[in-house]
């Protein structure tokens, strides 16, 4: 019975500090799409108005009309839906192979990976750039999609980390077995590290899908432009058009939300090693 | 699972075979052939919303008159004043368009790396000459007598007030100040402090657009001595301007006022849309935003106080249009140049953006005289100032908003401040 | 792999010895799709840019060959010094500060209460807001004189200081800002927690063990190498941090450049002043300092990173 009330408290308690926390973490969301729905005398007041009067669900419209949203959304989804699945496929095997192989010039080569990071994109921009251009990628999305193919050094660093904490049992049971590196990695070690892909390919999207840098610099015609360039057209010397804007914000950060919500259930304590031999 | 694997196994090597034709299938475009004897050049902008609708009408009207060229217009973002690294890549790459709306601030220092094309022959052939155009817009676009750019747009700086702020504490709403000490005396009438908060402030100098350019004129300094190519930031007048600013810190207290001033460049919160702040120094390009935040606000313009109350001046800054060095087709890009830059061109732009033009016959044209606010701003600019052209303008321009910062802030005097603004930019200028 | 310490305290299963050496081939192979893709689009970057870090070159112009001229003259710069001053106060603070708020926030989200799934969505969030509308919000937070923040420190009371306008309170500000975007760490360490096998903890609940015990025991230590993780990437992206702070301040690092951080620094003299072989040289310095750090991370890693496989 004690032990009962103590978990009973316990609970309370943990989502008293979690609404708390959440309320904090929720206000860029909710000014975000109170935003959306304001005229554009109302987005600035003191204090804040939460709630927009009236509910100017026009701003959704004419957002759409102010840019070619569709065309936008489709150059968007194509890129980052490629790179995601670049990542996908490249990384693990990348990292699984610096986590669980054994190979001459292994540490090296990882130690170059994470070196590779410290460099500030800014500088390594411009000779990127001029290396795309040679081989006449410019103006064509496959900067923005061909590397993921090739791993990208923060995922593959990840999942590493993860492959490295699978335990070598099954690994080494299944070969004794007589199966093929490639099976074991595939049947066996791949599955276990599911969320930790999953997280990996979740940030790949989220990095395409509001990347400006990579596609200012690499489509040169508007009819390749993605969102986050489309987000830059709100703005203006007259000020932001804060309310399509943020229309435009909302409806791209939607699709991240709903797929978000349905992944993190893999986050989820919910691998059972026992479960697999 | 075995199954999902497979499936996945199949889609993901469909995937990679696809990019790779994909890969080997683009690299062979990028031939500018032009079917039907038509030109096609490529036009890059940042313009939005009515500017954007000026440079289409632009567009519209020039393809008209030359049907056997084409514009392709295309939006750029991020490009302007020290963010232009796509316009940099592609020059860089060989790979530029042919034409570029471009901040005039930058024409100098881009010139002088190569990176824009020589106007100068074209212009003197078509007769395109220095006196139809504000003469600073003429001198920022040109560098070393040589014209790289052709104006298109211009601004000016001046004081804001509000009206009704000005009746009620007793001021003449008609009769704004005119010297330095008026300023200060109307802004203190005008200042309701409560404890550390501002509930209103009259004027804070270094606000919106107050960069220090516009005090070291105002107090009879200068920047950059053409002639010697020496730089000046430490003219005695532009020290006793920043020591008058660093005074003005002091008084209201440098961080109560950050306050106010954290919430600049936001729209409509912009402090003097809400009441926050009386008078500030600001562009004709405000007068939009107020249009289209707070329509009813009781407002004038005023010229920048002077120490002696005459004298007035104002700086302006602007855009252009250039050609970028290795632009492929530069005779029709030229053409499209002259068609922007001349009358028709400038004042179908400046009708819809509502940007002055840098030629004054069609900003009279187009009415601005007519309207007491723009009027203000029109008599003023045949006396407008521009910012040094010289390379290293951006370098300058942050070295004098931490000189403008430090001292506020307390750290170094207004003197020893600027002496090494004068230092690090001649230092730069050196190399 | 060296598998040199057992531990003591986590009831780690005992592993087999590796009898299979013959792997090297399958190694490289495995690996090869990131050796071809550093080739190729690493490399020649990354070697471009330490030979521009000994030129002068513009981006718009070659430039000359100026040996270490620009390292020498960087420790000249005041504006330099002053960033990585900012910059080191912002990782001393900010890394440890997100990994403990973040494994915190982590293991709330891995409780199993009601609506956990609601929760975890909502701390992802701020992560999804465009930058741009990150900074406005916070400026209206932190406004002193009107800002949500202040106002409700009035309501008890306090004075609440001026946040982004002071000198002294900048930073802690950005710290602050900056927390709020965890949640692509706590992803991560959500990850991890997931895959903590659970018979560890039904064999701890057997012993009796209390839920300190279990997080100090077996959490925290099976957490490592995501924590690992973490530490060294919040590490590069402290050192990296430009975005927030840049837009935040219209690129000048305002108050009296207390927000100036050095890849804003080097951003402008990369871009704004044409310096892009200074912009180099201030790269690879950056480069230099992370690596040695991270270095430090790595040689000290053996003593507190636990890999389960081991």
């Amino acid at each position: 019975m004690n032990a009962k009330v103590k978990k009973r408290v316990n609970v309370t308690f943990t989502h008293i500090i979690l609404i708390i926390v959440s309320l904090l973490f929720i206000l860029p969301f909710i000014w975000m799409v109170s935003t959306s729905l304001k005229p554009i005398t109302q987005v600035f007041t003191f204090p804040i108005e939460w709630i927009p009067d009236p509910f100017q669900w026009m701003n959704y419209l004419d957002a759409i009309e102010y840019i070619p949203f569709f065309t936008y959304l489709k150059n968007t989804v194509v890129i980052t839906v490629l790179s995601t699945l670049g990542v996908i496929i490249s990384c693990p095997l990348v990292a699984y192979s610096f986590a669980k192989l054994e190979w001459r010039g292994k540490n090296v080569l990882f130690v170059i990976t994470i070196a590779v990071m410290m460099i500030p994109s800014q500088v390594t921009m411009i000779p990127l750039f001029l290396l795309f251009n040679k081989i006449g990628w410019v103006g064509t999305p496959l900067p923005l999609i061909v590397p993921a193919f090739f791993g990208v050094p923060f995922s593959i660093f990840l999942l590493r980390q993860f492959f490295m904490g699978l335990p070598d049992t099954l690994r080494d049971a299944a070969k004794i077995d007589g199966a093929s590196e490639f099976r074991i990695y595939w049947q066996i070690m791949l599955p276990l590290a599911k969320p930790a892909i999953l997280a990996v390919g979740l940030f790949q999207f989220m990095g395409s899908w509001t990347d400006f840098m990579g596609p200012l610099l690499y489509l040169t015609d508007e009819a390749q432009y993605t969102l986050s360039l489309g987000l830059q057209q709100f703005q203006s010397q007259m000020g932001t058009e804060w309310g399509l804007m943020m229309a435009v914000a909302t409806m791209m950060t939607i699709p991240i939300i709903i797929l978000f919500f349905f992944l993190q259930k893999t986050f989820i304590k919910g691998i059972t090693f026992s479960g697999i031999k | 699972m075995g199954f999902k694997h497979r499936v996945l196994y199949k889609l993901s090597s469909l995937m990679f075979v696809f990019v790779l034709v994909l890969a080997g299938c683009s690299s062979d475009e990028k031939v500018e052939g032009d079917k039907d004897g038509k030109t096609t050049i490529t036009f890059w902008h940042s313009t939005t919303s009515e500017t954007a609708k000026g440079t289409a009408n632009v567009i519209k009207a020039f393809e008209k008159q030359n049907p056997d060229i084409k514009v392709k217009s295309v939006y750029i973002a991020n490009q302007g004043e020290g963010s232009n690294e796509k316009l940099l890549t592609s020059i860089a790459g060989g790979n530029p368009p042919d034409a570029a709306y471009f901040d005039r601030f930058e024409v100098a220092s881009w010139a002088a790396k190569g990176s824009l094309e020589d106007l100068s022959e074209l212009a003197a052939a078509d007769g395109i000459k220095k006196e139809n155009y504000y003469p600073y817009t003429w001198d920022e676009a040109s560098y070393e007598g040589k014209l790289y750019g052709i104006p298109t747009t211009t601004d000016a700086r001046l004081v804001f007030y509000n009206k009704d702020h000005f009746k009620e504490v007793g001021l003449d709403p008609e009769n704004p100040p005119k010297t330095i000490k008026e300023l200060e005396d109307a802004a203190a009438k005008l200042t309701i402090k409560d404890g550390k908060r501002f509930k209103r402030i009259g004027f804070i100098p270094w606000y919106a657009q107050g960069w220090f350019y516009g005090w070291g004129w105002t107090y009879g300094g200068d920047f950059y001595d053409k002639e010697t190519k020496t730089v000046t930031a430490n003219d005695p007048k532009n020290v006793e301007a920043l020591e008058w600013i660093t005074d003005f810190a002091k008084k209201y207290d440098v961080e109560d006022i950050s306050g106010v001033t954290d919430s600049q460049g936001s729209g409509a919160m912009d402090p003097f849309l809400t009441g926050q702040i009386s008078m500030k120094v600001s562009g004709n390009f405000n007068v939009a935003s107020i249009d289209m935040y707070k329509p009813d606000l009781n407002y004038g313009v005023f010229p920048i106080p002077t120490p002696t109350g005459t004298d007035h001046t104002t700086w302006s800054g602007g855009w252009s249009v250039v050609i970028p060095k290795g632009a492929k087709k530069k005779e029709a890009a030229w053409k499209f140049l002259k068609f922007f830059g001349e009358e028709e061109g400038q004042k179908l732009f400046s009708e819809s953006s509502r940007d002055f033009s840098a030629i004054e016959s069609v900003n009279i044209d187009l009415g601005y005289a007519d309207d007491p606010i723009f009027k203000e701003f029109i008599d003023i600019l045949p006396n407008s100032k521009s910012r040094p052209v010289m390379t290293e303008g951006s370098l300058y321009w942050n070295e004098l908003q931490t000189a403008v910062e430090n001292s506020t802030r307390g750290k170094g005097t207004p003197k020893e401040n600027l002496d090494k603004v004068n230092k690090t930019v001649t230092d730069a200028l050196a190399k | 792999m060296a598998q040199v310490t057992t531990r003591k305290k986590t009831p780690i299963p005992p592993t087999i010895r590796k009898p299979f050496r013959k792997s090297s081939l399958n190694g490289w192979l495995f690996a090869s799709p990131w050796i071809i893709g550093l080739l190729l689009f690493y490399a020649y970057p990354l070697l471009s840019s330490m030979y521009y870090s000994l030129t002068t070159y513009s981006i718009l112009d070659a430039g000359e060959f100026v040996g270490f001229k620009n390292y020498g003259e960087l420790f000249h710069d005041d504006l330099f010094w002053k960033s990585i001053s900012n910059t080191i106060y912002f990782a001393v603070f900010f890394v440890p500060l997100s990994i403990l708020f973040g494994v915190s926030l982590a293991m709330m989200l891995n409780m199993k209460v009601k609506g956990l799934a609601i929760y975890r969505t909502i701390f992802f969030l701020p992560t999804l807001v465009p930058q741009v509308a990150l900074a406005v919000l916070w400026m209206w937070l932190l406004n002193p004189g009107f800002g949500l923040v202040n106002g409700m420190l009035d309501s008890i009371g306090i004075q609440g200081p001026n946040w982004l306008g002071s000198m002294s309170w900048s930073k802690p500000s950005l710290i602050l800002m900056s927390l709020w975007t965890i949640g692509q760490p706590v992803i991560i360490y959500l990850a991890g927690l997931g895959d903590i096998s659970e018979e560890y903890y039904e064999a701890a609940e057997v012993d009796g063990a209390s839920w300190f015990q279990k997080t100090r025991h077996i959490t925290l230590p099976l957490l490592t190498p995501v924590i690992f993780y973490n530490l060294v990437m919040g590490l590069i992206g402290a050192f990296q941090q430009f975005t927030l702070p840049y837009t935040m301040t219209q690129g000048q690092g305002t108050p009296a450049n207390s927000l100036t951080f050095y890849v804003m620094h080097m951003y402008d003299n990369a871009f704004k002043y044409f310096k892009m072989g200074y912009g180099s040289a201030m790269a690879w310095i950056l480069f230099v300092i992370i690596m040695i750090l991270t270095a430090i991370i790595f040689s000290t890693s053996k003593r507190w990173v636990h890999y389960q496989g081991e």
